[in-house]
Order: C-alpha cells, then structure tokens, then sequence
C-alpha cells in the first residue's frame, strides 16, 4: 500500500502540472473569446439567441464525445490540442451566457443617465455596463472553471496528461487509492480555483487593492508548485530512476539521446507492457515519455500520424477495425498479410508476436455453464431469450460480437454494457449469465470461469504485437532494444503478471519488474 | 463686447414619429430665455418627456429643429452636446458603484479637467446642495436617502457648470416635505448660478410655484403658454383649466380649514 502511494505520489507532479497547464489554458482563451462575443451579442438580440443556441449545443455534446471528436478534427492529432481545443469550447457556453445577461441586466436608467451625461459607447461600456455586470460574468466564469477543470480529467483518453490518468488508470486496475489521487486533486483543484476567483472579485468590487494582491500572488504560486516541479528532471519517480540506474550499465546505451514516446490503452495488460517496454528502452538510454490511456483507435492513429512511437496492439482488432475486414483468417496468414498491409499503407512496422493471444472469447461460470449443460456458443441458441450477456461498450458494436450473434443466433440476449473491470465480478455474482472476457485476464481463472468453443471459428485470433511508428522504425537500435521481448511472454506470464495487478493490488510497475524475471529466467 | 443670445433654447415645429405612425410629439414650439425655468406640464403620455429628451438628442427629432445657443443641435456632437448641458433624470440615475464624490466628479472628468480642479469642484457642488463633504463624499448611492440622493442628483447635473439644465421629475418620487425642501433650496441655486432650466412635470402646483413661464401639453402638441399669472388668469380650454383645479382646490380647502 505504501510503495502503491509513493508510485502514485511521484506521478502528481507531472500529472498535476499537466491538469493546471491544460485547463488554465483552456479558460483563458475560452475568456478571451466569448467575453467580447457577449459584449457584441448582448446590444443585438437576435445574434445573442444564435450565438446562445450555437455554444448551447456544443455544452450538450458530452465532453468525453467532444474530446474524441477533436482527435479525427486535428488530423489524428493526440495529446494537448485536441484536449485544449475541446475543453476551451467548453468553457465559452457560461461565460457567454453569463456576459450576455448580466450586461442586458444593467439597470436601464442607470444605462441612459450614462448616455445622458454625454459619455461616449466605449466610456459606458468599461465605466459603467462592464463593473455594473461584472458579478454576473464572475459568476460565469466560475461555472466554467468547476466544469473545464472537472472535464480535464478525460482528456486522458486522447493522450492528453491529466489528473484523469489516476482514474482510469485506476479504474481498470482496481487500485482504488489512485482514483481517489485523482479525485481528491481534480476536485482540490476546481476548489482552489473557484474560491480565488470569487475573492478577487470581492476584491475589484470593493477596491482591496491588498486583497487583489494577496489573491494574484497565492493564484501564482498554485500556479507556479503545480507547474514548476514536473520542469526538473530531478522530479521524476524516484523508484523508477533507482530500477534504471542499477541496469544502465548492462544494456550497449545505443539509443542515448533519443526520446521514445511509449502508448498504451485502457487496460491492466498494456499499462504493464507499457511500464516493461519503458524498463527496456531507458535501459538501452533512451529518454522515455508515456501516453497512457488511449482509446483504441486512437492508440492507432496516434502511431500513425508519428504521435507515439511504439505500443502494443492485438492482430485480430487491426484486422477488423483498421483494415475493416470481415471474416476473420487463419493466424499466421493474418499476421503476415497485416505486416504486409501496415508497411505498405502506413510505414508501420510490426515487429513480431509477443508470444501470447488477447482474444475475445465468451465466459460463464463454471456451475452455471454446467447448470444450462453449455460448452460452446452453439449450445446458447435455443436458450438466448433467457440470458443476459455483459460485456465492455466497445464489444457490442464489433464484429465478434456482430458476427457471433449472427452465426449462432443470439440476437434475443440481453445486452449490459458496463467497464471492463467490473464484468467479472458481475459474471461470478450472477448479475449476467455470460460476459465478453479477455482471455488472458488473470480473474478467468481466479473466479473458475470457462470459455466457451467457437466451432464456426467466429472470434479471429488476437496475438500481441509490437508496432513501431515510421519514424521508430528508422531509429537504429530501437528495434534490437525490443526485440528479446518477441516471442517471449507466453499466456501463463502474461495472464500471472496481469492477476498481480488486477487480483494482488500490485502496481503495473511492479508487475513489469516480475513479469521482466519470468523473461530472464526462459 | 457681444451679448451673448438671450434665448438659450428654441425649439420649432419640432415632431417625433415613432414606427407604426405614432406621434409622441406633433410640432412644438418652445422658447427659454436666459436665467429663467420653463416648465413643460402635462398628464401622463402627453410628450412631454420624449421632447426633453430631443433636446439632448438621447431620440432623434422627426422633423423641425432645436437651437440651442443659436445652434442647430443636428449639427453639433451629442456627446459634447450632452456635456455642456445638465441632466437630471427621474428617478436619480446615480451611479451604484461610484461614491457621491465619484457621481459629482463624472462629467468634470469627462471633459478632461485637471485632479485638483475635479476634486474643488466636487467639494463646492456638495456644499451648494447643502450635503456635507466629509459626511457624503465617501458614501455610495445605496447608503442615502430618497432627498439626499436626489441632492447628489443635482450637484452632477451642475457639476459642468451647465448653460442648461434638463429635469424630468426632479422631484417626483419624494415626500412633500422633502420636495418642498428642495424646491426652495433649488430656486435659490439657480438665482444663485444663473443657469437656466427646462423642467417636466406632472404637478401643476409644481410648475407654477418653480416656474417662470409654463407651457402646457397635450397629445404632443403645446396649448398653452405663458406666465403662472396668465395660466390662471385666462386658461386655453378645458384641459388646462382642469390641470390648474387641483391646486386650486386644495388651496381653498385649506383655507377653509384656517378660517
């Protein structure tokens, strides 16, 4: 538990310092935009209802959809700009609004003795339409701040550091002390913001020039503790640093100098390969930098456009969702036939097998399999009007579902989506009869479920490989560095190394470090 | 040497037309001599609100013209118009967020005077409306009363050392003792200063105790005018002749009441 805080406690600064960076941004230039767009609505009322209605509808696209749309807007960009770009048109509805009404809220005689007194457009605006509305617009900006940093969280999921990081991170490992990491300091965070917004404006209304001052310098200096610590290098995970020191001198340092950015998606198994690739590549003396938590398809994407440079994906899902084919191939002849299509499309280079598979496949209980005399899909038909199947959001819209349920006619199951990591706990307590698993996942045999067969060979085969980016590939020495890990983790490694995580509350990092040993030892 | 113009303000045959063909004001004629207070009296919704307000150009004339100071107001910058003329509102107007020395100081500041010269005149203006400086400058509008503020009204009217002065219901929403107050101390400011003043009202015993001409309205258009005296004396038709009842009235009831 405490080697699980101080892992998480080294993370903070980077993460922290990612979150204010992004969000502060974010607001300012959100400000920056929709404070003179009100100011130019609130005197014409029919562009106000437009511009209200336009920035209305942007506020209902939920913001983890807005953040996914910016990643195809920029051209497949991840990281900071799409996360930017989402999180500033998301703060512009409430000050705009806000700026709007409370400048058509000033008192109307107020108004004309400003006109009457003979002070010109501009003179009523800064003296007197501006100061009069500027609680409201406070206020605004407030809602704005709470919001923009509460959503800042997801632009973890398009590769963007952020508090978010701790979350799903968390969420998918069960290691509930880093979703409380997260939410404990996004929600500090919001706080701290808010509160000093509302006192420096107390201070303008009521001219504390001290209190003003007071206000700007611990504003700075929140600022300045979250941002400056993750700028020295000195910062960085003292755990991780020690591990690398100690092995630097046994690896030929062939990629010294170079900065290799690692992906990984959503889940325990890439967060340890992630944490084992990084072992390997720092050992080799390159300078790693992570972009944990993508989305699938945006893992891809990202290595596409030379955003990451390596990660580790499954054939079968390249094959289906990548390469959009249809019926699923026999193993080797998709392997080869996608390295052959990656390379000539995109520059991708695959580097090889892992050694172990990923699939899909369909789980049960071993009673209640046993109970429905149930081996194989085939056996679910007649019985599909009963049962109820759980599985993660993604796997309903993708062909091994599709097509299973085409094949064997399970159309009449009921569908539950929910998050990866609680579906083998909903399957064991009988929530759902059956659950979409990972076949590598350490909790199939932890919880004694049993797969299901697939005699019309529905479910394609998902080996693990390693992707490098065009760039990645030309590097020389990056593919020697990786290359002792092809071939060399095999399903019992790769599913012992996932159930520490996910069943004996070690870290991903831990379980690299054992899942490095397991290597040696072969 | 020349004479300036004895008359101030000249308005001929001067209508506004709102959309839909309503006519707020159908052809008034108006003079205002210097030093003197013409008050413009009528009941509700008869213009005479939207023609003061032509004046300082806050509507825009329809037809006809205003001079003021033998100039055409179309020809002249309202904001520059507006400064040179003071403007007391219904209601007061004043300002929220600035202090009664900050409401005073607006239209000094807006013509650029100098720290020290704002700050004089701020000081004398609180004095001439009998509001003392150390007591009142610091104050906000919402820490007064109904009569005080209507005094912070008037020193931001005159702080610019006006030619004329526009009221609209200077005093309509005070107590009668309060507005009688002020009525008195008003009259003697203006013999005092010299400026000249164009006052709307409602309140015929208002209009003929302030003023020194008094021109009736009705339905936009002027049907009588002339001096107090001559109101009572010989009034127009009907309307005025009803407007000047109540006073009337009132008086004869008290002095019934003293017998």
């Amino acid at each position: 538990m405490s080697e699980n805080f101080a892992e998480r406690w080294a993370e903070l600064p980077n993460l922290l310092s990612g979150h204010v960076l992004l969000s502060l941004a974010a607001i300012i230039v959100g400000m920056a935009i929709s404070v003179p767009l009100g100011i130019y609505a609130a005197s014409r009322p029919r562009l106000a209802g437009s511009v209200l209605n336009i920035a209305g509808v942007i506020q209902t696209i939920p913001g983890l959809a807005l953040l996914a749309l910016m990643v195809p807007l920029l051209g497949g960009m991840i990281g900071y700009w799409p996360a930017f770009l989402a999180l500033m048109l998301y703060s512009i509805l409430p000050i705009l609004r806000n700026t709007i009404v409370g400048l058509q809220g000033v008192d109307a005689g107020v108004r004309e003795a400003a006109r009457g007194l003979g002070m010109t457009a501009s003179q009523r605006l800064w003296r007197v339409e501006l100061p009069l509305s500027l609680p409201v617009i406070v206020a605004g900006l407030r809602t704005s701040v709470v919001w923009v940093v509460g959503s800042a969280t997801l632009a973890t999921l398009v590769g963007a550091s952020s508090l978010g990081n701790y979350i799903f991170a968390g969420l998918q490992t069960r290691n509930w002390l880093s979703v409380l990491f997260g939410c404990v300091f996004a929600a500090g965070l919001a706080i701290v913001f808010d509160q000093m917004i509302r006192l420096l404006e107390l201070a303008a209304r009521t001219r504390r020039r001290g209190l003003a001052g007071g206000v700007g310098v611990a504003l700075a200096l929140v600022v300045g503790l979250s941002v400056v610590p993750a700028m020295i290098p000195a910062s960085s995970p003292a755990a991780v640093s020690a591990t690398s020191e100690s092995r630097a001198s046994t690896g030929p340092a062939t990629l010294a100098g170079q900065t290799i950015r690692i992906g990984a998606k959503a889940f325990t198994e890439q967060y340890i390969l992630a944490a084992l690739m990084q072992d390997v590549l720092e050992d080799a003396g390159a300078t790693v930098e992570r972009r944990d938590n993508l989305g699938s398809t945006i893992a891809f994407d990202a290595l596409r456009s030379g955003e990451i440079d390596v990660y580790v994906d499954y054939t079968g899902t390249i094959w289906a969702t990548v390469m959009q084919r249809e019926h699923a191939a026999e193993r080797h002849l998709m392997l080869a036939e996608m390295t052959a299509w990656l390379h000539q499309r995109d520059g991708i280079l695959t580097l090889g097998r892992l050694g172990f598979e990923n699939a899909y496949g369909f789980a049960m209980t071993r009673a209640r399999a046993a109970e429905l005399g149930v081996t194989s899909l085939a056996d679910l038909g007649p019985l599909a009007g009963e049962l109820t199947i759980g599985g993660d959001p993604e796997v309903f819209a993708r062909s091994e579902w599709i097509g299973a349920r085409d094949t064997y006619g399970l159309g009449a199951m009921q569908t539950r989506a929910m998050d990866s990591t609680f579906m083998y706990g909903a399957v064991r307590d009988g929530q759902v009869d059956l659950i979409s698993a990972y076949t590598t996942d350490g909790r199939i045999a932890a919880y004694d479920l049993v797969l299901l067969d697939d005699p019309a060979h529905i479910l394609p085969p998902y080996d693990a490989v390693i992707l490098l980016s065009p760039r990645a590939a030309a590097l020389p020495g990056l593919a020697e560095a990786l290359g002792p890990l092809v071939g060399a983790i095999d399903g019992d490694a790769m599913r012992g190394a996932n159930r520490r995580v996910d069943l004996d509350h070690q870290t991903p990092i831990q379980a690299a470090a054992w899942l490095a040993d397991q290597i040696g030892d072969q | 040497m020349i004479e300036p113009p004895t008359t101030v303000l000249e308005a001929r045959q001067v209508t506004k037309t709102y959309p839909g063909d309503i006519r707020a004001v159908a052809g008034v004629d108006l003079s205002l001599e210097r030093g003197q207070l013409l008050a413009l009296a009528g009941s509700s919704g008869c213009g005479k609100t939207t023609m003061l307000k032509l004046i300082n150009r806050l509507e825009e004339t329809s037809g006809g013209s205003i001079l003021y100071e033998g100039q055409d107001i179309a020809t002249l910058d309202p904001v520059v118009l507006r400064r040179s003329m003071g403007w007391v509102m219904q209601g007061d107007g004043l300002f929220p967020h600035y202090t009664v020395a900050g409401n005073v100081a607006i239209v000094p500041r807006l013509l650029g005077w100098d720290e020290a010269a704002v700050t004089a005149r701020v000081r004398e203006m609180l004095e001439l409306v009998r509001l003392d400086y150390a007591e009142f400058a610091g104050r906000y509008p919402d820490a007064l009363s109904g009569g005080q503020r209507q005094r912070v009204g008037f020193a931001r009217a005159l702080a610019g050392k006006p030619d004329l002065l526009l009221m609209d219901e200077p005093f309509g929403a005070l107590d009668p003792i309060t507005r009688d107050g002020l009525q008195q101390d008003f009259m003697a400011l203006q013999t005092q200063l010299g400026f000249s003043t164009l006052m709307v009202t409602h309140d015929m015993a208002e209009a003929l105790i302030m003023a020194d001409r008094v021109a009736v309205m009705r339905d936009g258009l002027i049907v009588q005018s002339g001096t107090p005296g001559e109101l009572l004396k010989s009034p127009a038709d009907d309307y005025v002749a009803a407007l000047l009842e109540t006073p009337r009235r009132q008086m004869r009831r008290i002095a019934e009441l003293e017998a």
